[in-house]
């Protein structure tokens, strides 16, 4: 779309509107960014205490005064991330009361059709590309994702702070599962957002709306057509919405 | 006293006659064996054999001077010829040197010494042992060599193996009666089994260790593990020789491994093996009388998780492999995890490198057209 090239002579340079379509509220910014951070924070003081045996754990992990401090931030981080979670929950409810949740996020036969049409395409056996609303079948499984991971880490995190309470009304046995899930889960997590959301939103295209909470209607156009046309956008030709810049 | 005199000159007279050829030979023996091979034994009888031979020590102590002849011929050291100036160096004639030592105890100190003439190696060990540690601090009744293998009976000290427990226990006697209620000492000496550990197998023979230590603590789990993870030995009386690399995947034992790797001097309340089975009178578990068993777990539990209620001793999966029966909200969330993590990690690791491909594709054919 950028012009490189010097312009001609005697022609009008043409005027580049550019359209910026609201994607995120300032609230669900600070919702990720707070997920982003307690997540930063919870693997940093976490995966040491997972991986003892390994050098750089060790680094970390020097005195048992140390350990005492890392756990400590970990509760911390933990407390906000519990708070998080009760926030969007909460507000979901709320809006969910008030017949003004939006849907968009749910997942539907659509996307199932999506993923199988992606792959197809992936591989070569079809030309089609499907076209998506405001978010694709690859951000709802990054978010159901990090929804079902986030839940069963908090989960499983009380239950190992404070397991001499939840024993009084439950079974013993959940504390070493939850030891088991929680250290799987998150390792699990850990190198799935590395391949799956960080691939989508820095490899593939460079996509920072989360933080700026904008996304140009050029790129609302290629990767999110029918929202982009439910916004009331210009109705494009045809279907040919790869990559093409 | 005549007739000493004569018998002197005898000896004297044949020992210079002795030296004299073997010079003349030109052999060269050892300095030890010429040391330890000395016909006193006879000659020092003829006055320590008397069971009635006494004298009194400046403390009022009654010291007696028999050497019975039939315990000495018995000892490990008679019958090789080393006899009695292989140890006692300074007595080279009679009327013998005046005694220092003001009673029997400083006598014992004084004379124990001459071991080490030979067992160099036992006895610098036990010099770095908490006995030496304690006599070093002033306590005379720290033991010394004699005190455990006797001076003039010197036996070999584990014929048979009860022997040890019985030797240590002349001092420790309240753990020696602990112990031998424990599974170990009961079939120590019900049927003389040479497999169950003695004192000396965990304590060191000649540099025991004071196992109060920090640091005897966090290593005590391996030391178990010295025979428990053995599994030719455990399979001999049909126990399990996963107990410690379990342990090991425990909270504790995860816990006092880092310990043990990072801060063996610092002191760490996570349980060891002793704390939970019990130090000296661990029992078989299926015994109502073990710490262990299911009907005592709770309370054995509760000694360092107070008020923690009955649910609590299902959350030690105990020593077991993850099983449907035992564990099974382990199983379970193991399961899951077996499925669900390479699912959703190999999905998204293809997922991405197709797209990838794709894209690469994409592009080189664009650039191609």
């Amino acid at each position: 779309m950028t012009q490189t090239n010097p312009p001609p002579a005697f022609q009008t340079i043409p005027v580049r509107t550019e359209v910026h379509i609201q994607r995120f509220t300032l609230g669900q910014r600070w919702e990720h960014a707070i997920l982003f951070l307690c997540t930063i924070v919870l693997l940093l003081t976490g995966l040491p205490q997972k991986y003892r045996d390994a050098s750089w754990s060790q680094y970390i992990l020097s005195t048992p005064e140390r350990v005492e401090l890392v756990r400590q931030i970990h509760h911390i981080a933990a407390l906000v991330l519990t708070a998080l979670v009760i926030y969007h929950l909460g507000r979901a409810i709320l809006l969910l009361a008030r017949r003004r949740l939006p849907g968009n996020m749910l997942i539907s036969w659509q996307d199932i059709r999506d993923a199988w049409k992606m792959t197809k395409h992936l591989l070569f056996l079809s030309k089609e590309k499907p076209v998506y609303g405001k978010y694709n079948f690859e951000q709802k499984v990054t978010y159901w994702f990090i929804f079902f991971g986030v839940g069963i880490m908090v989960v499983t995190g009380f239950v190992l702070w404070f397991p001499e309470m939840w024993t009084r009304f439950l079974p013993g046995g959940i504390i070493p599962a939850a030891l088991l899930a929680h250290s799987t889960e998150a390792s699990v997590a850990a190198v799935f957002i590395v391949i799956w959301h960080l691939f989508h939103v820095l490899i593939e295209r460079l996509n920072l709306s989360m933080f700026t909470g904008w996304l140009n209607a050029e790129d609302m156009r290629t990767h999110h057509l029918l929202e982009y046309q439910r916004l009331g956008g210009d109705n494009p030709d045809n279907s040919d919405t790869g990559d093409s810049q | 006293m005549a007739r000493f005199e004569f018998r002197r000159g005898w000896l004297t007279v044949s020992l210079a006659c002795i030296f004299t050829i073997l010079i003349a030979f030109g052999i060269a023996t050892s300095a030890r064996a010429q040391d330890q091979t000395q016909d006193t034994e006879a000659y020092c009888l003829g006055c320590h054999g008397n069971p009635d031979l006494s004298m009194e020590l400046p403390s009022g102590e009654t010291l007696s001077l028999y050497i019975s002849p039939d315990t000495l011929s018995h000892s490990v050291h008679s019958p090789l010829g080393i006899e009695c100036q292989a140890c006692h160096t300074e007595i080279t004639t009679y009327p013998h040197l005046e005694l220092a030592a003001q009673n029997q105890r400083e006598l014992s100190l004084a004379f124990y010494e001459a071991c080490a003439k030979c067992h160099s190696d036992n006895y610098d060990k036990a010099q770095d042992s908490v006995h030496a540690q304690v006599a070093a601090a002033g306590n005379q009744a720290a033991p010394i060599c004699t005190d455990c293998h006797g001076a003039h009976d010197v036996q070999p000290p584990d014929q048979p193996r009860t022997e040890i427990s019985t030797t240590c226990g002349e001092c420790h006697s309240a753990i020696s009666e602990e112990y031998l209620t424990s599974i170990h000492g009961e079939a120590l000496v019900q049927e003389d089994n040479p497999d169950v550990p003695v004192c000396t197998d965990c304590h060191g023979v000649h540099n025991i260790q004071d196992p109060r230590t920090s640091q005897f603590r966090i290593e005590s789990p391996e030391m178990c593990a010295g025979c428990h993870a053995d599994a030719e030995l455990m399979a001999k009386y049909g126990l399990s020789a996963d107990v410690y690399s379990l342990y090991n995947l425990s909270w504790h034992g995860v816990d006092v491994s880092v310990y043990k790797a990072n801060w063996p001097t610092i002191w760490h309340e996570s349980a060891v093996c002793t704390d939970c089975h019990g130090v000296h009178n661990m029992r078989a578990t299926d015994d109502p009388a073990s710490s262990v068993n299911p009907a005592n777990l709770l309370s054995t539990c509760q000694k360092c998780h107070p008020g923690v209620g009955p649910n609590w001793t299902g959350a030690w999966t105990g020593h077991n492999q993850i099983s449907l029966e035992r564990t099974p909200f382990v199983y379970y969330t193991d399961a899951f995890y077996a499925t669900f993590a390479p699912l959703v990690l190999w999905g998204s690791v293809i997922y991405v490198v197709l797209k990838i491909l794709h894209m690469l594709i994409d592009r080189t054919r664009r650039s191609l057209r």
